[in-house]
């Protein structure tokens, strides 16, 4: 009977010591696949952790850094062979209707619907850029529109006025001639404006003039079929300016992406420069109050150009895995990560705008934005945009956006008139969309 | 009794056991299964890729035929890019030879300090190409770079088609310097000491032992370091990546790289199979050309 008892009691202990570890079930694990790099990753890393904490035991997110925007793309696109490796990623703009078309994924209005979440949060025209036929594919994360960077001492310096900058290449050009200076040697020490050769900014200006990228409704009705800045005259306008700026020497050129533009801002070589909003934080440590920075809106090739900046940046895919675990944490992750508090804390450490309007309310926004109010310029240019400029969509953009820089290298080496350039730039990128079609229906 | 013998020696040595016959190809298989998987398939598996259109799984999905090879020939890139290639090749090629033998040649004698010498002329065998990159990236800066500040020019090294090629080619010099110094260095020290001394007798000057002692007696050597030296220049990716994404224009689009392009950036593994086909045959005829040159100027 004794031994009996012991045993019952010894069984009891040892169930009470499994008792919590089999109750406990393994937290889920989730892939988040990012393409954030320096101040901007950090930033990811400790969003992460935040929600890994809040978490505890339930979800397990698993953050991995997989390059540029280029890169992660094409990694998911190897991946894609096996089993997709990731349950969220963070993809590029210019990625969209690729992952559309993709069938890899989960729309993100399948999530919201099931979740009856309520996404009028969410800024109009973020949400209009990720919607096609009215369905939200993708949920909206770090949006960016391009805006220009002044030099606010330079401008003081020059005798220009820093609160009303230029809005166009007319007026940046008469702005230039106050800001060049140069040495004894007659070498110029500091241009007016600079910007790198980034295929980013001739979308931009495409919109900007309010005309159309590709046929199809901009690739928004059905996948385009061809480009339309061609015919309509965008791609010209914009390439004679670039010919003009260089070869006036008004500018002078700081190679492809804007690394090269960036860095010379920070030196003080260039007093205006194109970047993303999201490059102000890094702008502002970088800077570190040798001059001061304003911010203005991205000026438009000319003065009577109508249209509006559409937004750039990322946004988050739910990857298709078949596992409805990791389908609901996925989709509890992305939840937190477009939160007001989070959105704010996001805001302040990068310059990517608030994706929804709540967040305007809480007071650590506040309080960044009357520190540095900087960060109103890229929202205050969204609002003033109407939606109906939400940019083109198209399969191709990343090989398109590469043949624009490159075009547009060829125009500035003297190689091809502006005139030139746009035929073999159209031909160019009509053939690998036709290509693209031809493979892919 | 000599043709019983024979009777008897004979039929074992056709009929062989199983084994017996089996047992060179069990010696080989291991190389011939490497070699098949990573060499031959990939090879055949190119080959034809380069006659499909592929979808954006990269999959064969439309027969091409020459489609991929005649739209190739048909484009001033790909002509532009193969120009620019050879003229790479040829600068890194002998830019890399006359560097090595210098510094070799330099530390050749014992002198106080050569050992600093040799390890400094060794070191770009340790650096990475990428990281090279890029603090060559922030050394070419157009407007706050090193080397503008130090000449007191304004000239964009990478963004200038005078420049760029020339920079991408003294960057890879300069990488395949240490390799090129180690194995050229190790090549005079294996020259007999005794033809210089009777190459003194003989009354030689300095450069009569380079030209009729040093160089025949180095030709081997310099001969495996040509062939390194052209492979690892059509191999350079990085600093093309890097430096100048394949411009200005098509200035630096060596044909690596645009085939890196085609098909881990377009999504073109069809085009991108066809360029690397016509980039295989190239370097064959090189190489057929080597060693045909190698028996006439190579002394053992």
């Amino acid at each position: 009977m004794k031994k009996l008892l012991s045993f019952v009691l010894c069984a009891c202990l040892l169930l009470t010591l499994f008792l919590p570890a089999a109750l406990a079930e393994d937290p889920v694990k989730i892939i988040f696949w990012h393409s954030m790099g320096g101040v901007n990753g950090e930033a990811i890393n400790k969003m992460v952790a935040d929600f890994n904490e809040a978490n505890a035991g339930k979800i397990e997110v698993e953050v991995q850094f997989q390059g540029d925007y280029d890169e992660a793309i094409n990694k998911l696109k190897s991946a894609s062979m096996g089993n997709m490796g990731a349950d969220v990623v963070q993809i590029y703009d210019i990625g969209t209707r690729f992952m559309i078309d993709s069938g890899w994924i989960i729309p993100m209005q399948e999530l919201i619907d099931a979740d009856n979440y309520d996404i009028s949060q969410i800024e109009p025209n973020i949400a209009a850029y990720y919607s096609v036929d009215g369905q939200l594919y993708s949920m909206p994360f770090n949006s960016s529109t391009p805006i220009m960077y002044i030099n606010r001492d330079a401008f003081i310096e020059a005798g220009l006025d820093p609160d009303n900058p230029p809005k166009n290449f007319d007026e940046i050009i008469a702005a230039c001639e106050k800001l060049v200076k140069k040495d004894e040697n007659g070498n110029i020490t500091r241009y007016g404006f600079g910007m790198g050769n980034y295929g980013w900014f001739f979308e931009q200006w495409v919109g900007k003039m309010g005309l159309d990228y590709v046929d199809q409704g901009n690739g928004r009705d059905a996948p385009a079929t061809k480009v339309v800045f061609d015919e309509n005259g965008a791609a010209l306008q914009i390439l004679s300016t670039w010919d003009k700026l260089i070869k006036e020497g008004y500018i002078t050129y700081l190679n492809r992406g804007n690394d090269d533009a960036k860095s010379a801002f920070i030196t003080g070589n260039i007093a205006m420069v194109l970047e993303s909003t999201a490059a102000l934080k890094s702008l502002l440590v970088n800077v570190d109050n040798r001059f001061e920075i304003g911010t203005a809106y991205f000026p438009s090739i000319n003065a009577d150009d109508a249209g509006g900046v559409s937004i750039g940046g990322g946004s988050l895919w739910a990857i298709n895995n078949g596992d409805d675990a990791k389908r609901a944490a996925s989709w509890e992750f992305i939840k937190f990560m477009i939160s007001p508090e989070q959105q704010a804390y996001w805001n302040a450490q990068t310059g990517y705008f608030p994706i929804t309007v709540a967040t305007h309310e809480l007071d650590a926004f506040k309080a960044n934005i009357e520190e540095y109010p900087q960060f109103m310029t890229a929202i205050d240019q969204l609002h003033d945009t109407k939606p109906e400029y939400t940019g083109s969509l198209l399969s191709v953009f990343p090989e398109a956006r590469a043949k624009v820089e490159e075009i547009t290298e060829r125009v500035i080496m003297g190689e091809l008139t502006p005139e030139e350039a746009v035929t073999q730039l159209a031909t160019q990128v009509n053939e690998a969309i036709t290509i693209y079609n031809l493979t892919n229906n | 009794m000599t043709t019983s013998k024979a009777l008897r020696t004979r039929p074992r040595r056709i009929h062989q056991t199983f084994w017996e016959k089996m047992e060179p190809y069990v010696f080989l298989a291991p190389a011939l299964i490497i070699f098949g998987l990573f060499l031959y398939y990939p090879f055949i598996r190119t080959i034809y890729l380069s006659l499909f259109l592929t979808d954006k799984y990269g999959m064969a999905k439309v027969f091409w035929g020459i489609g991929n090879y005649t739209s190739i020939f048909n484009d001033p890139s790909f002509w532009r890019s193969l120009t620019v290639t050879f003229e790479f090749v040829v600068m890194v090629a002998v830019g890399g030879l006359v560097v090595g033998l210098c510094t070799s040649l330099l530390t050749a004698t014992k002198y106080p300090g050569v050992t600093f010498c040799s390890a400094s002329y060794a070191m770009p065998v340790a650096i990475a190409s990428a990281a090279a990159s890029m603090a060559f990236r922030m050394i070419l800066h157009p407007t706050n770079g090193l080397l503008n500040i130090l000449l007191g020019t304004q000239i964009g090294w990478t963004g200038d088609q005078r420049f760029a090629l020339p920079v991408i080619a003294f960057l890879t010099v300069w990488l395949t310097s240490g390799i090129n110094f180690i194995f050229i260095s190790a090549g005079l020290r294996g020259i007999p000491p005794e033809l210089y001394e009777s190459a003194s007798i003989d009354g030689a000057g300095y450069w009569r032992k380079f030209f009729h002692v040093t160089l025949p007696g180095l030709s081997p050597t310099l001969f495996f370091q040509v062939i390194i030296n052209i492979i690892q220049a059509f191999q350079s990716f990085s600093q093309v990546k890097i430096l100048t994404e394949g411009g200005p224009g098509d200035s630096t689009n060596l044909i690596v790289y645009a085939i890196y392009r085609d098909a881990f950036f377009n999504y073109r593994f069809g085009t991108a199979a066809a360029r690397s086909v016509i980039l295989f045959v190239i370097i064959l005829i090189i190489t057929l050309v080597q060693f045909s040159m190698e028996k006439r100027s190579v002394n053992y």
